[in-house]
């Protein structure tokens, strides 16, 4: 009889994004379909937002854009040292942050699943439950990262030398080094993982507890839909936080270097 | 009495694997957690680097993660 309540297939989980549509020859897949749509709305929303900003501070929605934004212009002054440096890294990280943050919690919308579905899968999957879409916004971001870092420590030669402690000739310096390299290299790989796992983790964790309630769906998934509100928005920090904190270990270093010779 | 007549190695390897890749992010944050109410009773003006500490878990809570992802592919 019990068993009876229960469906005999189990929940439905999808690791992978599928391919739904062709445009041409390219295949389009649902993943990066539902984070165009998600993307306009970003546009429009942060442009509508833009010309509502005065002195005078307007209530609503655009306070917690604006909250958003103070939060993480402190975040960069306060982990870079010198200010006018901080100043000029600042719109790029808001960028990430309020992609990935809304990005996060566009996941939790109930047409974001089995909702629609177009050639047997579901038409709208997370953009951020996609390891391809965190894979390449993490390379993107240690790409500039590199870029930046190199450009503030003047030149590819003094760049390399912020991994040695001491002389690279040292054999014991020339290992220590060339780990720290190592590990540097894993950092592209762990930030997109982190945000890939925690995202789709929340998805199957919603997916099995829905399935679990059966009728009473609803109230075995609020929980933990709850919990994921808070989860995305501390993914979305914490992807900018990381990414932040390799570029200022840099920065800092450069600019410690050139007072000790000053 | 059931007698099992097969045995999925699959379906162990999977149990073995979420248990043992919790139990350490489990020790990990609840170390985190402890040592930062440990900080903040002792000085209660260390309650602002909540914050940070939040980041540690996320880091430790990679590798649960990673355990939970590795479940599918086996």
């Amino acid at each position: 009889m019990i068993f009876k309540l229960f469906a005999s297939s189990g929940p439905v989980v999808y690791i992978s994004p599928k391919v739904i549509f062709h445009l041409g020859h390219i295949p389009i897949t649902n993943s990066i379909f539902y984070g165009w749509l998600v993307f306009i709305f970003v546009i429009v929303f942060l442009i509508y937002v833009a010309h509502r900003v005065k002195i005078k501070p307007a209530r609503g929605i655009i306070q917690l854009i604006e909250y958003a934004f103070e939060f993480i212009i402190n975040l960069i002054n306060t982990s870079f040292e010198d200010k006018n440096k901080a100043k000029k890294y600042q719109p790029y990280f808001i960028t990430l942050f309020l992609i990935i943050l809304i990005n996060n919690e566009f996941e939790l919308f109930p047409f974001a699943g089995e909702a629609f579905k177009s050639m047997g899968w579901p038409l709208l999957r997370p953009f951020t439950a996609d390891l391809n879409a965190t894979f390449a916004m993490a390379a993107i971001t240690m790409g500039y990262v590199y870029y930046s870092s190199v450009k503030e420590s003047g030149g590819f030669r003094k760049y390399l030398g912020h991994f040695f402690v001491g002389s690279p000739f040292n054999p014991l310096y020339l290992i220590i080094g060339i780990l720290e390299m190592t590990t540097d290299l894993t950092r592209v790989f762990s930030l997109s993982l982190r945000l890939f796992l925690n995202v789709t983790i929340g998805e199957i964790v919603i997916g099995v507890f829905s399935y679990l309630g059966q009728f009473l769906a609803p109230i075995s998934a609020l929980p933990f839909s709850l919990i994921e509100v808070f989860i995305m928005a501390l993914q979305a920090y914490i992807f900018t936080v990381l990414s932040v904190m390799y570029l200022a270990i840099v920065v800092n270093h450069a600019s410690e270097k050139e007072v000790q010779t000053a | 009495m059931f007698l099992a007549t097969t045995i999925s190695t699959t379906l162990l390897a999977k149990g073995l694997m979420i248990g043992g890749g919790f139990i350490g992010p489990g020790i990990g944050i609840g170390l985190i957690g402890g040592n930062y109410l440990q900080a903040v009773g002792r000085n209660p003006e260390a309650a602002k680097f909540l914050g940070q500490a939040l980041i540690f878990v996320a880091i430790v809570e990679l590798f649960g993660l990673l355990a939970f992802a590795s479940i599918f592919i086996i």
